[in-house]
């Protein structure tokens, strides 16, 4: 598995602890009733901790999936970070 | 903490664990604090499910105002300048400058009356932890930053007087602002972005630190209850033995302030009830005449018991221990020799040994505040005062016990007095509770507000009783309670303090139940722990066999396996 997917899998499951682990890579706002303005700011949170790296809230608006935030951390993470 | 390391904790809490319910009162958006608060209160409750409930966004006093009729064993309020006048905020644009600064002043002196008010009704309902603005002001005032201008410093004297009035009340609970600095740089505090966002002011940081400060207020480490010193190089600088008793010293002109300092703690901690004793290798005769000096800041009569020989200091903390009859995890042994630290933790691995710092003075003052958080108490009660002496006594009492008898018994004096209508309501009666190992019947902890909902139940009743006979008063020492149906009394609480052992008011406490009007039974809701073996023990002799949960005693086999009691009663109704 692309190692940022995993990491990214760890940080879901922490915000959202009762989705389950194969919906996770097809999650946005839409169909996990838990993902709310509060749990954005927290995902946010724990993947700038999770990937050492500062979001935008500006940039929060386009992270509205997992694909999104995984294609937004693939350029902006350098590999092996 | 980081965000992630909460929400693990937070989710890794045993969902069947009984809940423990918070109420966050706050009016920004709790975000992460409510993370941290809950996350910080998991880590120091593990046999609880921390629960978390929030307000409405901005309304702070309605939830304060109606925490009454939430679920609630404690609550969390956290306020900020922008509670008291929104114009000290950063998310309104009501105006600053001279022309808003006597009206920003008013304003916020409505909302500290506002608030005390608010907090104080709330307290009735469950303990109350509250911190009071941690933010810098905004820049709203005509002075420059160096300079503090008067509606500051007004605007935080009146914090002030808000918390020295709010540190008054009882259930109440103030974060101590130094400690936050130490934890939490006030630079460092303030997230602007994140205020403009997400609603809320705090870095991730200052929130963990905050967290952690309220989760201190609301579940606090047991406070130690004795400790055990050295006396040469520590208790006072010098070998008293090689120097004789007028050689030693603990005074500025002889460099050694910080052994007088030392004692300074020792005696102060004494005053709030700490037991004190001495552990020394010394010649006993040497000690006496040091301990008679006149300026000796701990009054030999506050030590107690005082252990000098030459023998290991292990066997001597195990002579005190046995004398306090409390276990080595509730205790502080302090020397300034690590070999003797070392003996004493591997014959005692729960105590907490502290190395005396000597002329270290860096390490001299956190030695001094450690000692302080060690023992420090949320509340003083006049049995603390009481427990020294009650030892002392029990001690005599055990001596004299060795031939005892019905005789000896009959001809101490002993008078037992009842509360009941107040019993519930003081706060001594659920610490005893809370505390009690050996005789206790089932060895639940309450919360306040548990404790005030089972007090409330329909037929509840709960009942003190305070000891004392010619040897002196040992304060309230047991705590009875349940509930009536019909003709049967069911037992749920039952805590007897160790120091009243041997005196046959455990048979009293009973005589007394079956004195009430219709009772011809008693239930006990009793369950086994390994420390309530004397409780075991009792039950057992009284029942005839060994106690089972829902054990029950008749009045004729009570009255036939009961010895005879000899104490007086006094009854408090008030």
């Amino acid at each position: 598995m692309n190692p940022i997917h995993a990491r990214l899998i760890h940080c879901f499951s922490l915000v959202f602890p009762a989705l389950p682990p194969e919906q996770i890579r097809a999650a946005t706002p839409r169909n996990v009733a838990a993902w709310d303005s509060v749990a954005a700011i927290s995902l946010v949170n724990v993947i700038e901790e999770e990937f050492n790296t500062q979001i935008d809230f500006e940039d929060m608006a386009e992270l509205n999936s997992f694909d999104a935030i995984a294609n937004y951390l693939t350029e902006r993470v350098p590999a092996g970070d | 903490m980081k965000v992630s390391e909460a929400l693990e904790i937070v989710h890794g809490a045993d969902s069947r664990a009984r809940p423990f319910h918070v109420v966050l009162a706050c009016s920004f958006t709790p975000l992460h604090l409510q993370t941290f608060v809950a996350a910080h209160l998991q880590r120091r409750l593990l046999d609880r499910k921390v629960t978390l409930a929030t307000g409405l966004y901005g309304d702070l006093l309605g939830v304060l105002r109606k925490v009454r009729t939430m679920q609630a064993d404690a609550i969390a309020v956290v306020l900020e300048w922008a509670d008291l006048d929104p114009r000290l905020g950063y998310r309104n644009l009501g105006g600053w400058g001279p022309a808003e600064e006597p009206d920003i002043l008013q304003q916020a002196e409505r909302g500290i009356t506002e608030m005390r008010r608010a907090v104080e009704q709330a307290a009735q309902g469950a303990p109350v932890a509250i911190s009071l603005p941690t933010l810098r002001l905004p820049p709203a005032f005509h002075t420059a930053a160096w300079q503090a201008g008067s509606t500051e410093a007004s605007l935080t004297a009146a914090v002030s007087q808000f918390a020295a009035d709010l540190a008054k009340l009882p259930r109440t609970f103030l974060v101590n602002r130094e400690q936050l600095d130490a934890a939490s740089p006030p630079d460092a505090r303030f997230d602007l972005k994140s205020e403009l966002f997400a609603g809320l002011p705090y870095s991730i940081a200052h929130a963990s630190a905050l967290g952690e400060a309220v989760a201190h207020l609301i579940a606090p480490p047991a406070p130690k209850k004795g400790i055990i010193t050295d006396l040469d190089d520590t208790f006072w600088s010098g070998i008293v033995g090689e120097v004789g008793s007028n050689g030693v010293s603990w005074d500025l002109n002889s460099h050694a302030q910080i052994h007088g300092l030392y004692q300074q703690v020792l005696r102060a901690l004494a005053d709030q009830g700490v037991l004190v004793a001495i552990a020394s290798k010394n010649d006993p005769a040497v000690v006496d005449r040091a301990l008679e000096r006149a300026d000796v800041i701990v009054p030999r009569d506050k030590l107690f018991p005082i252990e000098v020989h030459w023998h290991a200091k292990s066997g001597s903390v195990g002579r005190v221990l046995k004398a306090w009859n409390v276990a080595a995890d509730s205790v502080v042994f302090v020397d300034d020799s690590p070999m003797e630290l070392e003996e004493v933790k591997q014959a005692h691995p729960g105590i907490e040994c502290l190395r005396f710092p000597g002329q270290d003075y860096k390490s001299a003052e956190a030695f001094l505040r450690r000692l302080r958080d060690l023992f420090g108490r949320p509340h003083l009660s006049e049995e603390d005062a009481l427990r020294r002496d009650s030892l002392r006594h029990a001690k005599q009492f055990t001596e004299e016990l060795e031939d005892a008898s019905d005789d000896f018994l009959r001809q101490i004096n002993s008078v037992v007095t009842v509360e009941r209508a107040a019993a519930a309501a003081d706060p001594r009666s659920r610490e005893l509770v809370n505390k009690t190992n050996q005789f206790n019947l089932n060895a639940r902890r309450y919360e306040e507000a548990e404790w005030d909902l089972a007090a409330r139940r329909e037929g509840a009743f709960v009942w003190s009783l305070a000891y004392q006979d010619k040897f002196g008063p040992l304060g309230k020492i047991a705590v009875i309670g349940g509930q009536c149906q019909n003709g049967c009394l069911a037992i749920d609480v039952w805590v007897m303090s160790c120091r009243a052992f041997a005196r046959r008011i455990e048979h009293q406490c009973l005589s007394l139940l079956f004195e009430q009007p219709g009772v011809e039974e008693i239930a006990f809701c009793f369950r086994a722990t390994e420390r309530n073996g004397p409780l075991q023990e009792f039950l057992t002799g009284i029942l005839g066999e060994p106690p089972t949960p829902g054990a029950r005693l008749r009045r004729e086999d009570f009255l036939r396996r009961c010895p005879p009691l000899f104490h007086r009663f006094q009854s408090r109704e008030t």
